[in-house]
């Protein structure tokens, strides 16, 4: 019975990180479109998430998120992004609205939609990020807020670090993780490196830290 | 036959140098990451007037400031409008356009 709960409890898990933007930062230009990889590793058990993202006007996207768990597809899931950015000199933000909806291509897949609403602003110097997501009967916030200490306009590279607040609240448990990411850049090529450590857990059975990297391009 | 031979290789000389290109400036609010911007460049570099041997395909992004410098082709004339229609198309605010002179001085832009 434990072990069902278990299992159950880290299907779960899969799909409540699916919520979280395919490359919030980029492709926001018209036509543009991006591919990245994701593996995350927590509670003994490792996932990889295979993402695109098509942009076809600076307003309205398209995701994909397919997670690979113990040699099994599980179920792709589509979102819409839709965008509203504000520009304003040094300063850009945008208000996200993202209904997303799986499909069962796993075996015994389900069908399941979800909501996110999300806001994200940047400055040369700075970057946050907030996501407020619905996923059946989960509910979670996330929160970015970090620093863009380096870049270098003529090779277009630098380094993001971000601290990383991550909240969820279901009816299988609770729990706050929170740690740092760095996201590197180099020209069209990102890679993100993140740790985050358990510093609130009830009823979810959840123990030991997250750590996930990832990899992406966009074109 | 001296001056001839002198003459021709000046008309030599003169069709084989490099035509310069010209500098425009533009302001373009939101610029604040190269890497979520570098579809301002994709835009703008497909744009015809563009030298694209210059900068990054004829673009160079300065995120400090919300600058991007576009080389114009010296046959050619920059259109402003597609200029702004590739900036908006890649997602940012263009606002306004400054010619470069040969000494760096910038010079609000008119067409």
């Amino acid at each position: 019975m434990r072990a069902v709960a278990r299992a159950l409890l880290l299907l779960l898990s899969s799909q409540v990180v699916a919520h979280q933007p395919v490359m919030d930062m980029a492709p926001r230009w018209e036509g543009g479109y991006g591919i990245q990889t994701r593996v995350e590793r927590f509670d003994s058990r490792t996932t990889t998430w295979l993402e695109g993202v098509y942009t076809l006007r600076p307003s309205t996207r398209v995701t994909f998120k397919l997670p690979y768990v113990d040699d099994e597809l599980r179920n792709v899931i589509i979102g819409v992004p839709l965008k509203k950015y504000t520009n304003r000199g040094a300063f850009t933000s945008n208000w996200s609205v993202t209904p997303s909806v799986q499909f069962p291509t796993a075996d015994e897949g389900e069908w399941d939609v979800g909501l996110s609403i999300s806001y994200s602003a940047s400055t040369p110097s700075s970057y946050k990020l907030y996501d407020l997501y619905v996923w059946n009967d989960r509910v979670g916030l996330d929160i970015n807020v970090g620093i863009h200490p380096v870049h270098n306009n003529s090779t277009n590279s630098g380094l993001f670090a971000i601290w990383d607040v991550s909240m969820l609240a279901s009816s299988d448990g609770d729990r706050v993780q929170t740690g740092p990411v760095l996201m590197f850049y180099w020209q069209n090529v990102m890679a993100r490196l993140e740790y985050k450590a358990l510093v609130y857990e009830r009823d979810s059975n959840w123990s030991g830290g997250y750590f996930g990297f990832g990899i992406g391009a966009v074109f | 036959m001296i001056l001839r031979k002198s003459l021709f290789a000046l008309v030599v000389a003169l069709s084989a140098a490099p035509v310069v290109a010209q500098d425009y400036v533009v302001t373009v609010h939101g610029i604040v990451c190269s890497f979520c911007a570098q579809g301002v460049v994709k835009k703008v570099s497909k744009l015809p007037f563009v030298d694209r041997s210059a900068y990054t395909n004829g673009v160079k992004v300065e995120i400090e400031n919300q600058k991007v410098t576009v080389a114009v082709r010296e046959d050619s004339a920059l259109d402003t409008l597609s200029l702004f229609a590739a900036i908006e198309s890649g997602g940012y605010s263009p606002i306004e356009v400054w010619k470069v002179s040969e000494t760096g001085e910038l010079t609000a832009y008119q067409p």
